[in-house]
C-alpha cells in the first residue's frame, strides 16, 4: 500500500498544482481581458445554470465520487499486512534491540522445514497475523497416506517456529492434498 | 520517508472530501433537501448566490488561495521524490569535549554489514542509519541461511556486530531494529 499511496500522492499533488494553476491563469486573464485563457469555462457555467440537482448526471457523477471515496478510504483504514514478527526479547543477546524476522523469511523458514518432512513434495506457506497456513502436496496419490502426514508437517513447523523464538508464535494450520497424477 | 504519514493522512482526507461532496450532491439530488431544492438549478443556491455577488474580491482571493495550495503541493511533491529517512555524517562526542569526530554514515554501515555478512549462516546484510543525525538509529537486515542455528546467530549479531556499532558511536543506547530473513539461498563465502 505504501508504494501505491506514493503514486496516488503524486498524482493528487500534480492534480492539485494543475488545477491551482489553472485557477490562477483563468482570474488573471478574466481580470485583464474578459476571456477564457486554457478552459472554457463559461460552457460549464452555462450548463449549470440550466441543469438542476435532479439531473442524472449529477447522482452518476455522486455515486461514482462515493464509490471512490469509500474505496480509497477503506484502503488505507485496513490493517496493513504484518511485515515483522517480534523475536522473543528473552533471548536477545544486548539490551535494547528490536529484533525480529521477516514474514517472508518465516515463510521460507517453515517452507524448508516442511518441505524435508518425507513424503512431502512440495508446499505452500502463507503466514498472517495469528496463524500460519500450510498447503502442502503428497508424493503420494492415496488420499489416506496424505493425510497420515498432516501432524509430521504441523510438528516440523511448529519445531522450526520454537527454533526461531518468537515472542508470540502463530498457530498452525495444515491442510495436505495427494499428489494428483 | 518519502512523506509516507502525510501521503496517507492526505489520501484519507481527499477520500472523505469525495464521499461528503459525493453524499452531499446525491442528497440534493434525490430530494433529501426538499422538493425544492431538488429541482432549482445548480447555480440557484445561496453559494451561487454568494459567489455571483462577490466575485469582485472573491475570485482574486480564490487566486491567492489557489497559490498557496499550489505551493504546499509543490512542497508534498518534492518531499515526496527526493526525502529519505537516512541520517546524514554523525558527530561522535568525546569525554572531554576538546575536538570534534564525525564518522561517515556509510563507514559505520558498511562495517556492521561486513562483519555479520562475515558469519557463517548469514548470507547477506544492509544496514542503514536513519533519523536526526543527532540521534539516529540503527536499521539492520541480516539474510541467515535456512540450515544456520538461527537463535545462535541472532544473538552473535546482537552482541558482537550491533555491540560493536554501539561502542564506536559511543552511545550503548542506541536504537536499533534487527530484521531477520531466512533464505534458501547459500553465502558465496571461500571456506
Amino acid at each position: 500500500m505504501r508504494l501505491i499511496n506514493r503514486v496516488l500522492a503524486a498524482l493528487l499533488s500534480l492534480a492539485l498544482i494543475a488545477v491551482s494553476l489553472l485557477l490562477i491563469i483563468e482570474v488573471i486573464v478574466d481580470r485583464a481581458s474578459h476571456r477564457t485563457a486554457v478552459v472554457n469555462w463559461h460552457t460549464a457555467y452555462h450548463w449549470a445554470q440550466r441543469n438542476s440537482w435532479a439531473a442524472g448526471s449529477i447522482r452518476v457523477t455522486s455515486g461514482i465520487l462515493i464509490l471512490i471515496g469509500l474505496v480509497l478510504l477503506i484502503a488505507e483504514l485496513k490493517r496493513p499486512r504484518v511485515s515483522r514478527f517480534a523475536a522473543d526479547p528473552a533471548g536477545a543477546g544486548a539490551d535494547g534491540i528490536d529484533t525480529a524476522y521477516t514474514r517472508r523469511g518465516l515463510s521460507a523458514a517453515i517452507r524448508s522445514a516442511v518441505t524435508a518432512v518425507d513424503g512431502v513434495r512440495s508446499t505452500a506457506v502463507k503466514v498472517k497475523r495469528r496463524k500460519v497456513k500450510i498447503a502442502a502436496v503428497a508424493s503420494a496419490q492415496d488420499r489416506a497416506a496424505a493425510r497420515s502426514l498432516r501432524d509430521p508437517i504441523a510438528e516440523a513447523a511448529r519445531e522450526r517456529l520454537t527454533a526461531l523464538k518468537l515472542r508470540r508464535p502463530p498457530s498452525v494450520l495444515v491442510r495436505v492434498a495427494p499428489r494428483s497424477r | 520517508m518519502h512523506a509516507d504519514r502525510t501521503n496517507r493522512t492526505m489520501m484519507v482526507l481527499f477520500a472523505l472530501l469525495l464521499i461528503a461532496v459525493g453524499l452531499d450532491a446525491g442528497a440534493a439530488s434525490i430530494g433529501a433537501y426538499g422538493t425544492h431544492t431538488q429541482h432549482s438549478l445548480l447555480m440557484a443556491n445561496p453559494t451561487g448566490h454568494f459567489i455571483g455577488s462577490n466575485g469582485a474580491w472573491l475570485w482574486p482571493v480564490a487566486a491567492v488561495a489557489a497559490l498557496i495550495i499550489a505551493l504546499l503541493a509543490l512542497r508534498w511533491l518534492l518531499a515526496l521524490l527526493f526525502s529519505t529517512d537516512r541520517s546524514g555524517d554523525l558527530v561522535i562526542r568525546s569525554s572531554s569535549g576538546a575536538g570534534r569526530t564525525t564518522l561517515a554514515n556509510g563507514a559505520l554501515t558498511d562495517a556492521v554489514v561486513g562483519e555479520i555478512e562475515g558469519y557463517r549462516g548469514v548470507n547477506s546484510a544492509r544496514a542503514r542509519l536513519i533519523g536526526d543525525a543527532e540521534d539516529p538509529e540503527l536499521v539492520v537486515t541480516a539474510g541467515l541461511e535456512e540450515s544456520a542455528d538461527f537463535t545462535a546467530l541472532r544473538q552473535r549479531i546482537e552482541t558482537e556486530a550491533l555491540t560493536h556499532a554501539r561502542q564506536a558511536l559511543g552511545n550503548m543506547a542506541l536504537p536499533t531494529q534487527l530484521d531477520l530473513t531466512i533464505s534458501t539461498k547459500k553465502a558465496s563465502r571461500v571456506t
